[in-house]
């Protein structure tokens, strides 16, 4: 086995303040989340971490309730948050009726109007923008040494960093299609002598939807500032599965910076008198990790062990840490 | 401003009115139904969900709502109704 080389990459890029620990669902990513926060922190850095995912478990690892109470302090340097979406959307769309009635001079939501507001929020892409857009508040507002994201299983994470691109583009197109109407405006108004045209307020509205999206894409795909790993275990599917997805995540220019391997079984168990059952399981991991290391080479930072029980609380948390990043 | 002066001018804007209708009405009403066509179109593209035709994410288009309200509902004539002869004239 390699010797732990994920405390080397912290220390050779003091610059990558964004990490990011991808993988299927039930590896271990808010685990390595909690652990590299940890870390971090010991060290003296400032760090958030922080779930994207609607159904967060950073309350369980941490084992207390932090669920929509924005950043929660752990312990010194360690904050902590998970994003409560639906209120975001409730919110949300209060602001836009608030915003209606203002300009308006209106007392009541047109009720065409109103049921569009709630059907918009029905959809399912809307709990993601919703945390998407609240990512970018974080991270605009700053204060922190460092950002730990911990993300949502792999088909939601691409759909996460598909979204900005998408967006992007079909902001651009709109974008466009506003400026030509704006183009037709001016026409108008010089024929018609009129004076100055009102400003395009939408106009405005979309190029900062626009900046507000390309903040974030921006920093999932800044080779300076992100570092991504992916979280593997010795097993086929898995293995199949994150060849593919980092195929992927190379295409969205996601900067990956290596693979940390979950759940090793201790190769001492070999020595002992052990059931045929885990006899077996320590044959397979051996075979796959073999796959691993000549598909992977270099870029496994990381060996971390199978615990003997849940990573929840900070000295299961210390333990992990340990095993990741070495003596603290 | 005397009499006379009060006529000149009159005859003067008459004069502009004469010609801006001559030879600019018609392009401004132009410019101005494109634009219209536009604005249509753009709120198809944002609010397309209304029809059952989701493209912009919502979350986004409900950002732009507040400003297309007046015309939603001529928006929504325009795209459901039936097409026929009479378009061609319109």
């Amino acid at each position: 086995m390699v010797p732990i080389s994920l405390t080397k990459i912290f220390e050779q890029y003091p610059d990558r303040r964004y990490i990011m620990f991808g993988g299927k669902g039930g590896l271990g990513k808010t685990t390595f989340s909690a652990a590299t926060a940890y870390y971090l922190a010991k060290k003296g850095k400032r760090v958030l971490v922080f779930s994207v995912d609607p159904q967060a478990s950073l309350s369980d690892i941490f084992k207390r309730d932090i669920f929509g109470k924005g950043p929660t302090e752990i312990m010194p340097n360690l904050y902590a948050q998970e994003i409560d979406a639906d209120r975001r959307v409730k919110e949300y769309q209060q602001e836009i009726r608030q915003k209606i009635l203002d300009m308006y001079g209106m007392d009541k939501i047109p009720e065409e109007i109103e049921s569009y507001i709630q059907a918009a929020a029905a959809e399912p892409a809307m709990e993601e923008s919703a945390i998407f857009d609240e990512v970018v508040d974080i991270v605009v507002k700053g204060g922190y040494d460092y950002y730990i994201y911990d993300l949502v299983p792999l088909g939601h994470a691409l759909y996460y960093l598909s979204m900005a691109s998408v967006y992007d583009e079909w902001i651009d197109k709109i974008t466009n299609l506003r400026q030509q109407m704006r183009e037709y405006d001016q026409v108008a108004a010089v024929m018609r002598r009129d004076k100055e045209i009102d400003e395009d307020a939408i106009l405005n509205e979309l190029l900062y939807i626009k900046e507000r999206i390309n903040k974030s894409s921006g920093i999932l795909t800044d080779k300076e500032k992100t570092a991504f790993f992916f979280v593997i275990t010795a097993e086929q599917m898995i293995i199949t599965d994150t060849i593919k997805a980092a195929e992927l995540f190379a295409k969205f220019d996601v900067p990956l910076s290596g693979y940390v391997v979950n759940r090793v079984l201790p190769e001492t168990l070999k020595q002992q008198e052990i059931p045929e059952y885990l006899k077996n399981r320590l044959v397979m991991q051996e075979k796959y990790l073999k796959i691993i290391d000549e598909t992977f080479k270099d870029d496994i930072l990381a060996y971390v062990p199978e615990m003997d029980r849940d990573v929840t609380g900070l000295e299961m948390i210390e333990k992990l840490a340990t095993s990741m990043f070495g003596d603290m | 401003m005397g009499d006379e002066e009060k006529q000149k001018a009159g005859f003067f804007q008459a004069i502009k009115e004469f010609i801006y209708g001559v030879a600019a009405h018609d392009s401004a009403r132009f410019a101005l139904k494109s634009r219209a066509s536009m604005e249509h179109l753009f709120i198809l593209i944002t609010m397309g969900d209304m029809l059952g035709v989701p493209i912009l994410p919502p979350y986004y288009s409900l950002r732009l709502l507040p400003y297309v309200v007046p015309q939603i509902s001529t928006w929504k004539r325009r795209m459901l109704r039936e097409k026929d002869l009479t378009d061609a004239l319109a």
